[in-house]
C-alpha cells in the first residue's frame, strides 16, 4: 500500500507555482520584447519615446473594444457586432445632433438636438444592440458567433441607411468637436487615450479583484457547473453584451467627434482586430483563460507589428499580410509553450 | 477452419482505472449462436468489460480469445471487422441522414471519392427489410422511432455478417410492443448463427430470452450458468448482491419530527406524479437502476429542470432556478462531477468558494486572505490530497476532485444538501471518507438526500429509503435494520 503518499505535504499549501495565466502574459512580454528589438534594430528612430508612446495612443480604439470582447471570450462567446456598433453610433450622434431643416440636401438634415442628448442618446441604440444580443445568445442560447454577425450587419446596414452610405458631416455645432480635439498640448495623448487608460485599469481590477470577475471566469470554465453552483449565467451574460456594446458605443462617439462626422464605414474590420488582440493576449477562444492585461500586450505587440511595417516604407498591401504572419506564429508559439508547460 | 463451441473466451481480464479496479480477474467463455445475459448492479465491471469487447479500452492484462484465436482491438472499427457488433444505449444513427445513408455510412462504396450506388446498398437494404419491413429505405432516420432506429442498426450489424452483436440494454427506451418484436428478431438471430450478448437490468428478461446468463459483482465474476438452471428472480438477485458485508446502520435514537422538505406531485417529462416529504435532520435516501429518475428528481427539487407540481421548502414554494434553491439553503452535488460539479480548468482554490462569494468578499471585491484560509481549511477538514491549492482541480484523482465538489457544496452552507451517485467511480477509501462525512453533517443537524444506484450505499447510511422505478416512486421504507434486500431489488427491477 501507498499510505507514504498521503503523509502531509512537505511544501506548504499556498505556496503556489507560476499560473498558466501569468505564465501566458509573461510570455507575451517576452514576445513584445523581441518584436520590439526587431523593430528597433531595423527601423531608424523605433526607439525614440514619442514614437514608443505612439505605440499605445494609436490603438486606443482596439484596446477600449478588446475589454468587452475578452470578457465574452473568457464567459466563451463572441462580439462581433463591436465595428459595426461603432458606426451606428457615431452616425446616429451626428444625426441626432445636425440642425433641423437647414439645407435642401438631406444628409445636412438632423433633428437638432443638444449635444448631451444627442451622445445620451447614441450610445442607448448602442446597447440597444448589446440588448438584441444578449437576448438571443444569453436566453435564447443562440451561438453568439451567428447571433453577433447578424447584428454586426444590422448596425452597419442601419448607419449606411442614415447616411446614404456614405457620411454626414454638415450643420454641426461646434460643441460636436470638443471631445475629440481635448488632449495634452504637444503630444498624441488625447482625451480618448486617458479614457482607454482608466478603461483599462478599472477593467484590469474589475477582473481579478471583484466578485463579477471571478464569475466570468467561471462561466466560461463550465458553463453548467456555474448554473448548479447557483450563478445566474443569463444574467451575467446579458450585463457583459451590453458593457461591450456600451465601450464600442463610447468609441464610436469619441471617433465621430475626432472627425466631425459620422461615417458609416467607420471602423470595418474592427471587430476582427479586437478578436485577434484578445487571443494574441493569450485568452482562450473556448473560454475561461485570459486577462485584460494580455489582451493590452496583444495590442501592442499588433502594434508594434504595424508601425514597423510603415516605418520600413511596406506598402499598405502588405501590412494586412504581415499582420497575419506574425498572429499566427504568436498564437501558435503560445499554444506550444502552453501545452509543453502542462505536460 | 472449424468453428470452435465457444466464440469467446475471457481469460483473466483485468482492467485497471486510476485506483480502482474496474473488471478483476474475469474469465469466461461464451457459446455459440446463445443469447448470454450479463447481469450485475452498477459499478459491477459490466460496461468496462464491453468496452473491452468493443475496443474502446484497452486491457491490462488477460487474455481473449476469438474463435479461437486471441482477439485485441485497438479501435471500434477494428472489433467490427472480426465480427463483433454493439448496439449502443445511444444509438450510433444519424437522425439527418436516410435509412439507407445510414446502413452504409463508414463503408460506402466510392469512385474518386464520389458515392457510388452498388450492390451492397441493395443487399442492405433486403437485410433490412427480412428484419422490418416497415421501413422505408428513403425514409430520414428522425422520422423513426428509437425501437425502428435499433432495428437499421441490428440490419448494419448482420449485413456486416458480425457474428456477435452486444445490446447494452436495448429495452430501457422502447415499448412494451416494440420490446416484443425486438426479442422475436433477437432469437431469429440467434438461429441464424449469431451469439448475442445481452445487457438488462430488467430481470425478467433475462428469463424470457436468456440461454446463459452471467453475473458480475464489484468488477469480479460471480457465475456463468445456464437460465434454465436458475430458479427465479431472487436466486439471480442474490448472485448479484452477494453477501455483501457492509457497515451496520444504526437507527438514529430520537425521531426527526419537522418537515423540511414536501414535494406535492412532481411530474415531467420523466418524472411521474411524486409526492414525499422530508424530516430536517434525516439521511433520506432514493434508490433506483439507472434511468428510474433519480438524477431527474434531483434536478427537479434544485431547480435545473422545468417541473408540474409544487416544492415546499422550510414552508415557503421554492422557486425553480439553481440560485433561488442555494440562497434558501440547498445544495447539490451533481451526479457528473467532471462536467457539472467542477470547473476542472480552475484551481482548488478557484473552486471551493464559488457558492457562497459573498462569504470571501466585501462589497463585491474578493478577499485573498480568506478566500485562501477558507480553501486551506476544507483541504485540512476533508483531507484533499494536494501539495497545493492551486493546483488545476483536472489533475486531481477522481476522490479528490469529487472531495473539492463536496467543498464547494459545504462553503455553501445549505441546510438541506442533495447528492447524486456521492461515491460513483471513486476508490473504497475515499467512499468510506465521504460516508463518514455525511454522518457527521447529518449529526451538525443537516438534512441530507443522497441519490443513488447502489444498494449497500443507501441501506448502510440512509434513514428512509425511497424506491423509484421508470420515473414514479414505487416505495417508501424506514430504515430499520431488516429491511429486505432482495425485496428492494424485487421493486427497483419492476416487479410487483
Amino acid at each position: 500500500m501507498q499510505i507514504k503518499q498521503l503523509q502531509k505535504p512537505s511544501k506548504p499549501l499556498t505556496k503556489g507555482t507560476l499560473s498558466d495565466e501569468s505564465f501566458i502574459t509573461l510570455f507575451m512580454v517576452g514576445v513584445l520584447i523581441v518584436v520590439f528589438g526587431i523593430a528597433c534594430f531595423a527601423v531608424p528612430n523605433f526607439y525614440k519615446a514619442q514614437n514608443i508612446i505612439n505605440l499605445v495612443t494609436n490603438n486606443w480604439f482596439i484596446i477600449i473594444l478588446g475589454i468587452g470582447v475578452t470578457f465574452l471570450l473568457i464567459t466563451g462567446n463572441f462580439d462581433m457586432s463591436v465595428g459595426g456598433v461603432i458606426a451606428l453610433t457615431g452616425v446616429l450622434a451626428v444625426y441626432f445632433c445636425q440642425g433641423r431643416n437647414v439645407s435642401q440636401n438631406v444628409l445636412a438634415n438632423g433633428l437638432g438636438l443638444p449635444y448631451g442628448v444627442a451622445v445620451g442618446l447614441a450610445l442607448l441604440c448602442a446597447m440597444g444592440v448589446g440588448a438584441i444580443n444578449a437576448f438571443f445568445i444569453a436566453r435564447l442560447k443562440v451561438p453568439s458567433i451567428i447571433v453577433t454577425l447578424g447584428t454586426m450587419m444590422l448596425a452597419r446596414g442601419t448607419a449606411q441607411v442614415i447616411t446614404q452610405g456614405a457620411q454626414r458631416n454638415t450643420s454641426l455645432p461646434d460643441s460636436f468637436g470638443v471631445l475629440g480635439s481635448l488632449g495634452i498640448p504637444g503630444t498624441s495623448i488625447r482625451l480618448a487615450v486617458i479614457v482607454m487608460i482608466v478603461l483599462i485599469l478599472v477593467a484590469f481590477i474589475f477582473e481579478k479583484k471583484t466578485v463579477f470577475g471571478r464569475r466570468i471566469y467561471l462561466i466560461g470554465a463550465n458553463p453548467v457547473a456555474a448554473r448548479l453552483s447557483g450563478i445566474n449565467v443569463t444574467r451575467y451574460l446579458t450585463a457583459l453584451y451590453l458593457l461591450s456594446s456600451l465601450l464600442a458605443g463610447i468609441t464610436g462617439i469619441l471617433l465621430a467627434s475626432e472627425f466631425k462626422a459620422g461615417v458609416s464605414s467607420r471602423a470595418l474590420g474592427y471587430e476582427f482586430d479586437a478578436l485577434v488582440v484578445a487571443l494574441l493576449g493569450g485568452v482562450s477562444i473556448s473560454g475561461g483563460f485570459g486577462s485584460v492585461l494580455g489582451m493590452f500586450l496583444g495590442a501592442i505587440i499588433l502594434s508594434v507589428v504595424t508601425s514597423s511595417a510603415t516605418g520600413l516604407l511596406l506598402s499598405p498591401d502588405w501590412q494586412f499580410t504581415l499582420k497575419g504572419i506574425v498572429t499566427f506564429i504568436a498564437i501558435l508559439a503560445q499554444r506550444f509553450a502552453l501545452d509543453k508547460r502542462r505536460n | 477452419m472449424k468453428p470452435t463451441e465457444n466464440v469467446l473466451e475471457i481469460r483473466n481480464l483485468v482492467k485497471d482505472f486510476p485506483g480502482v479496479r474496474a473488471v478483476n480477474d474475469v474469465s469466461f467463455n461464451i457459446q455459440r449462436n446463445t443469447v448470454h445475459c450479463l447481469v450485475g448492479e452498477n459499478g459491477a465491471g459490466k460496461s468496462t468489460l464491453i468496452k473491452i469487447l468493443t475496443g474502446a479500452y484497452t486491457r491490462t492484462s488477460g487474455q481473449i480469445l476469438l474463435n479461437g484465436e486471441e482477439y485485441r482491438p485497438h479501435s471500434t472499427r477494428a472489433a467490427k471487422q472480426k465480427g463483433i457488433s454493439t448496439l449502443f444505449q445511444e444509438l450510433n444513427v444519424v437522425d439527418q441522414l436516410t435509412v439507407e445513408e445510414n446502413l452504409t455510412l463508414g463503408m460506402e462504396d466510392t469512385t474518386l471519392g464520389f458515392l457510388r450506388r452498388t450492390d451492397k446498398i441493395n443487399k442492405m437494404v433486403s437485410v433490412m427489410n427480412s428484419i422490418e419491413p416497415s421501413i422505408k429505405h428513403r425514409q430520414l432516420v428522425s422520422s423513426l422511432s428509437v425501437a425502428q432506429k435499433q432495428i437499421v442498426e441490428i440490419a448494419k450489424a448482420v449485413a456486416a455478417e458480425s457474428n456477435i452483436i452486444i445490446m447494452d440494454e436495448p429495452t430501457a427506451a422502447i415499448s412494451e410492443s416494440e420490446i416484443a418484436r425486438l426479442f422475436t428478431i433477437i432469437k431469429a438471430l440467434r438461429e441464424n448463427n449469431v451469439t448475442v450478448i445481452y445487457i438488462s437490468h430488467r430481470l425478467d428478461e433475462i428469463f424470457e430470452l436468456g440461454d446463459y446468463v452471467t453475473v458480475m459483482r464489484d468488477g469480479k465474476h460471480i457465475e456463468t450458468k445456464p437460465v434454465k438452471e436458475i430458479q427465479d428472480r431472487s436466486e439471480l438477485i442474490k448472485m448479484m448482491i452477494g453477501k455483501t458485508v457492509f457497515e451496520q446502520y444504526t437507527p438514529r435514537e430520537s425521531d426527526c419530527p419537522d418537515t423540511i422538505l414536501q414535494a406535492k406531485h412532481l411530474s415531467n417529462h420523466r418524472l411521474n406524479d411524486i409526492s414525499f416529504e422530508i424530516h430536517a435532520g434525516e439521511i433520506a435516501g432514493f434508490y433506483g437502476l439507472v434511468g428510474a429518475g433519480k438524477t431527474e428528481l434531483a434536478r427537479a427539487i434544485y431547480g435545473v429542470d422545468p417541473y408540474e407540481g409544487e416544492i415546499i421548502f422550510k414552508g415557503k414554494k421554492l422557486l425553480p432556478a439553481p440560485d433561488k434553491a442555494i440562497a434558501a439553503g440547498i445544495a447539490l452535488v451533481p451526479e457528473e462531477r467532471r462536467s457539472q460539479g467542477l470547473f476542472t480548468i480552475l484551481t482548488i482554490r478557484g473552486n471551493v468558494p464559488v457558492m457562497n462569494m459573498g462569504k470571501i468578499s466585501r462589497n463585491g471585491f474578493v478577499n485573498n486572505a480568506t478566500e485562501r484560509n477558507i480553501t486551506l481549511e476544507y483541504v485540512d477538514k476533508l483531507k484533499i490530497a494536494t501539495n497545493s491549492i492551486d493546483k488545476e482541480a483536472a489533475k486531481l484523482s477522481g476522490g479528490n476532485q469529487q472531495k473539492v465538489v463536496l467543498s464547494k457544496c459545504l462553503f455553501a452552507n445549505a441546510d438541506l444538501l442533495m447528492l447524486d451517485e456521492p461515491t460513483r467511480g471513486i476508490d473504497v477509501g475515499a467512499k468510506s471518507e465521504i460516508y463518514n462525512l455525511i454522518r457527521q453533517l447529518s449529526r451538525e443537524g443537516k438534512t441530507i438526500i443522497i441519490f443513488s444506484s447502489e444498494l449497500p450505499e443507501v441501506m448502510n447510511i440512509c434513514d428512509s429509503i425511497y424506491l423509484l422505478y421508470d420515473g414514479s416512486l414505487r416505495s417508501a421504507l424506514r430504515n430499520n435494520c431488516d429491511v429486505d434486500s432482495e425485496q428492494i431489488l424485487h421493486v427497483v427491477t419492476g416487479g410487483e
